[in-house]
């Protein structure tokens, strides 16, 4: 499989992107590069695996929850950062615009259409309002730089839009925790959600399994300068 | 829920079965937005007791399976309405040793509660009704959802329903390499192994089945590439055609949800969020 990782870009122009600037022969180049096939596949796959495995630990997580009495609610919050982590991942691998959101919905699809989450359909609402939240550093950087600082900007943005999407649907402002529900959120996100993606992303990187898409291309091309 | 079942429909043919995917998803997604905004008590369970005999009826679901489904939503509602019972300010009913049950906290919390399980009761008559590639072609004719993006999709869905065997295959795999006692070494070969239940061997296992579903994922798109997908326009195969049914089951619902809102606002029942007392 690696053995065309060198080899030209294999992508090709999906029919819908909105920016159709030709693919410029650049492999490095992160800007104005609609979202291939290929992208879309590896965001599919993404959230299959995130999809079953979040969906695997709501099985266990029902009872505990209820175990907790109102604590079990709180601890939603703790864990609140975990849910989103395919999103900042998603960018900083295929580092172009739309993808954080794009990933976050067909994870929710996966969920609702083929899982039956406990959530329900308004679960594609929260993907995109948490895909949103995760993707605004990155896009603030125009996506050209995934040092830890964006990370953690990532983490703090997606667990913001998080807590004020809570507060409209299950009004949390007029609760006794609503600070302890903010710290827990905070700290989930930065950590669960900003820090862990790029974890999981160098980890991933470092097994070959990423070397046809952008993160891969710029390892490449920034070894390539190192040199 | 069994895995061979995802995205598959009960086979059997109802009057939900034959609406058309996106006609329902939208009715789902409408709904739920709609009941997202109603914090007391009345609107909801009144939606819910005409919801789930028409979900059941009309999809023809068998109670058991209703029933059965409908455990992980009475749960999660369950929680809801005890975190917000205990933690809201209000008109003290009862104290529990350092938590106070608050009046508007019990309405809150009912509220919350019935409206997972209207929101799940219209999930499950979605998701047990509608095959999952159908829905990718009704949206993709209706919504104009791009080809290559419904494809993708339909790419994970492949992966998803693997995914459980994948997952037991690596945990099986990478338990027969862990060092074992002597006791297990003298067992017959043929019995079972026991599988590792530690955070560190479940977080082995997840990220091995990140990757290789990864892998597999690029073979499929690089698949799908060469037969031209994403190269152009493309024709549909079976077409999703709307019918009488699905305006009729429009119609049906929406009217109901108003009538029902109507309703609890003409007695003064109904609650927006005001009822939280936290937005002005």
């Amino acid at each position: 499989m690696s053995a065309r990782a060198g080899g030209p870009r294999r992508d090709t122009p999906s029919p819908a992107g909105p920016s159709q600037d030709a693919p410029g022969p650049d492999p490095a180049a992160p800007r104005r590069a609609p979202i291939t096939l290929h992208d879309l596949v590896l965001l599919a796959a993404l959230a299959v695996v995130f999809g079953f495995l979040y969906w695997a630990l709501v099985q266990l997580w029902g009872w505990l929850q209820v175990a907790m009495g109102p604590f079990g609610d709180l601890a939603q919050n703790a864990l609140a950062g975990g849910w989103m982590v395919v999103a900042p991942l998603a960018v900083y691998i295929v580092r172009k615009p739309g993808v954080g959101i794009v990933v976050e919905i067909i994870a929710a699809i996966v969920e609702v259409v083929f899982l039956a989450s406990p959530v329900g359909p308004m679960l594609l609402l929260v993907g995109l309002i948490q895909g949103v939240g995760a993707e605004l550093p990155f896009a603030l950087t125009r996506y050209r730089r995934y040092g830890w600082g964006v990370f953690l900007a990532s983490g703090i943005s997606a667990a913001l839009f998080n807590l004020v999407l809570g507060m409209v649907r299950f009004g949390w402002a007029g609760q006794d925790f609503f600070a302890l529900r903010v710290g827990l959120q905070f700290a989930s996100g930065i950590l669960l959600c900003g820090l862990l993606a790029k974890l999981i992303g160098d980890a991933l990187l470092r097994t070959g399994v990423l070397d046809n898409y952008a993160i891969g291309r710029a390892q490449r091309s920034a070894a390539r300068r190192g040199r | 829920m069994s895995a061979a079942a995802f995205g598959r429909p009960l086979d059997v043919d109802s009057a939900l079965h034959r609406r058309d995917p996106a006609v329902k998803l939208a009715l789902v997604l409408v709904i739920s937005a709609v009941v997202t905004g109603v914090f007391d008590p009345w609107t909801p369970t009144i939606l819910y007791l005409l919801a789930a005999p028409a979900v059941v009826l009309a999809g023809r679901i068998p109670l058991g399976t209703m029933a059965r489904a409908h455990l992980p939503f009475a749960l999660f509602g369950l929680s809801l309405f005890t975190v917000n019972a205990l933690t809201r300010q209000g008109q003290v009913v009862w104290t529990l040793g350092p938590l106070d049950v608050t009046a508007p906290g019990l309405e809150i919390g009912i509220s919350l509660a019935v409206r997972t399980l209207l929101i799940g009761t219209l999930s499950l008559g979605f998701v047990l009704t509608t095959d999952g590639a159908r829905l990718m072609t009704s949206l993709h004719q209706h919504v104009r959802l791009s080809g290559a993006f419904a494809y993708a999709v339909l790419a994970g869905y492949r992966l998803l329903e693997q995914l459980p065997q994948q997952w037991q295959t690596i945990r099986q795999a990478q338990a027969m390499r862990r060092p074992r006692s002597p006791q297990a070494r003298s067992r017959p070969a043929a019995r079972p192994i026991a599988l590792p239940r530690s955070p560190r061997a479940l977080t082995r296992a997840s990220f091995t089945l990140l990757v290789t579903t990864l892998r597999r994922g690029e073979r499929m798109s690089i698949a799908l590439e060469t037969r031209g997908l994403g190269a152009g326009r493309r024709t549909i195969h079976d077409p999703a055609r709307l019918s009488p049914g699905d305006a009729v089951l429009t119609v049906v619902a929406l009217a109901t949800v108003t009538a029902v809102l109507l309703v609890t606002w003409r007695f003064g029942l109904l609650a927006g969020w005001g009822a939280l007392g936290v937005f002005g």
